[in-house]
């Protein structure tokens, strides 16, 4: 089980997909990049899926890669939110599956995140954090199934603060990110970062730990389901808080 | 207009007192430290001279400009010398009553287009500003540690703070080269608003197993592009001043996030400050602290 992975496959073309592959081929992994077609991640041993953060569609995706792949192959999921533990149980194989949990920007970023589920077995885990730790400039961090896991964990409950505080009027949104560059040292201002990881991706994973926990600061912050309703999805759509191009 | 000398006044000569004097003498501004206490008074005049030095041995200055901005730089212990000032800067003490009778005096002592700045990082920029009969010519700017390297200030109007004073003051945060950025008079304005609470999530994951130390720490500096993780930068600022700034925002804001974790109180308690002392969350051999 220790041996490196021959043929990673990626289902999911979004914002994390398409930049995990291209890291992953970047570093001369062989890669399979899929996104509605499954049938071509037949060979994998690997598979990576990095598809909405919706649990149903995860576990259909993961399931029917699971059938492709092969009772071999090792599955893995990059949700920001939602318990791997309870993605394994609906699957065949529960102790080949574990969260692989990456960010963003994918290829800058030093950590990825290995998450066991509660029936990942540990020859699982190390396989994985084996290969992570072999990509350039990545270091694998084994940490467990909460919601949100080390990162996003932390993360999510700030980003939403700082949206609830725009939305009260605490300072406009690059006075904002610039006191927080420059006050705090951060590559990146929170309201930047959301457009970046797109307001879409962070309400879904969002809404998935505000559920998984009733902790309310993960609750949705009004103004992030207003942005999302109106098509304000950041860089993607070239209209978030920081980024506003001229349609 | 905006780097025309001015007078400025810095009420406080700790850190941020001393740190504001360097940034006010090295735009040419003739700077008058005041501090009550005569000891404190030359502990800062000799860290603004100090500081001064440094910068020319690193290169950052020459030894002309370091010369004609010590030359700027005067002390005082009694407010009556501080009447010619054009702008007086609050630095002292986090204390409310202090910060007010301060502006109180020196309303009969300065002039009568004289702005008031404070520093506060936790208080209210109105409720200070109550304590001068000229609440209209108070503005709230909130300086960086370390006040010469750090280029923001938040600019924080109390509720009356006249538009002339805002505009000024931003007008002259500008010519000595800072970034501004505008606030509301909210406690913790921008940077402490959101820090406080990171930090003690960051904490709270630690004492729950979360994850250890050097993986958080490891994470927030290589994947969020922090400048160093929470556990190191807490050990810089010191878990009694975390303790402190986070119990304040507490009491104003009654938001449990701001609350300082249970962690926070044990290691107070068995005087593991952080670098100071030589242990907070890491250990050290060398127990003196940048910018100072």
């Amino acid at each position: 089980m220790s041996e490196k992975f021959e043929r990673v496959g990626i289902v999911g073309a979004g914002t994390m997909g398409g930049a995990i592959a291209r890291f992953l081929s970047a570093a001369g992994v062989p890669v399979t990049a899929v996104e509605t077609d499954l049938t071509a991640l037949a060979g994998a041993d690997l598979v990576v899926e990095a598809v909405p953060e919706k649990f149903d569609v995860k576990v259909a995706v993961l399931a029917e890669a699971a059938a492709v792949a092969g009772p071999g192959a090792v599955l893995a999921t990059t949700t920001a939110a939602l318990s791997v533990t309870e993605l394994g149980a609906a699957l065949p194989g529960p102790e080949r599956f574990a969260g692989f949990v990456w960010h963003n920007p994918v290829d800058t970023t030093r950590t990825v995140e290995v998450v066991p589920g509660l029936c990942t077995a540990p020859e699982t885990v190390a396989r994985l954090a084996a290969f992570a730790d072999s990509l350039p400039g990545k270091e694998a961090l084994v940490v467990g199934d909460r919601p949100g896991f080390l990162l996003h964990g932390l993360l999510m409950p700030y980003l939403n603060d700082v949206v609830q505080a725009y939305d009260d009027g605490l300072a406009g949104a690059e006075d904002l990110d610039v006191a927080i560059e420059l006050g705090l040292g951060y590559r990146t201002g929170p309201l930047a970062m959301l457009d970046r990881i797109g307001l879409d991706a962070h309400l879904d994973a969002t809404e998935a730990a505000y559920a998984a926990t009733g902790d309310r600061r993960y609750a949705p912050p009004p103004l992030l389901r207003r942005m999302v309703a109106a098509g304000r999805l950041g860089d993607k759509s070239g209209h978030g808080f920081r980024t506003q191009e001229d349609h | 207009m905006n780097n025309e000398p001015r007078t400025v006044a810095v009420l406080g000569a700790g850190t941020m007192g001393s740190g504001i004097a360097v940034v006010m003498a090295r735009a040419g501004h003739r700077t008058i430290m005041y501090d009550i206490d005569e000891a404190n008074l030359r502990r800062g005049l000799d860290s603004v001279h100090g500081f001064l030095d440094h910068s020319v041995k690193l290169g950052k200055l020459s030894q002309d400009a370091a010369d004609t901005a010590k030359r700027s730089l005067s002390g005082a212990t009694d407010l009556r010398e501080l009447a010619p000032s054009d702008i007086v800067v609050e630095a002292v003490f986090e204390d409310l009553a202090l910060k007010k009778e301060l502006f109180g005096r020196l309303d009969d002592i300065v002039s009568a287009h004289t702005l008031f700045h404070t520093n506060t990082s936790t208080l209210s920029v109105t409720g200070i500003a109550s304590g001068s009969r000229h609440p209209e010519r108070v503005v709230g700017t909130h300086y960086c540690n370390p006040a010469p390297l750090m280029k923001l200030v938040e600019v924080a109007d109390g509720r009356h703070t006249g538009s002339p004073a805002h505009e000024a003051t931003v007008a002259f945060l500008r010519g000595l080269g800072k970034t501004t950025v505008v606030t509301k008079d909210r406690p913790g304005f921008i940077v402490n608003r959101f820090l406080i609470p990171w930090e003690n999530s960051c904490i709270d994951a630690l004492e729950n197993g979360v994850a250890t130390r050097d993986e958080i720490d490891a994470a927030v500096k290589g994947s969020l592009g922090h400048p160093m993780g929470p556990f190191r930068l807490l050990d810089i600022v010191g878990m009694d001043i975390h303790q402190q700034v986070a119990t304040r925002l507490y009491e104003q804001l009654r938001d449990p996030r701001f609350f300082p974790p249970p962690m926070v109180e044990r290691m107070v308690a068995a005087g593991d400050l952080g670098r100071k002392t030589g242990r907070g969350f890491y250990e050290y051999d060398d127990t003196r602290l940048f910018g100072s």
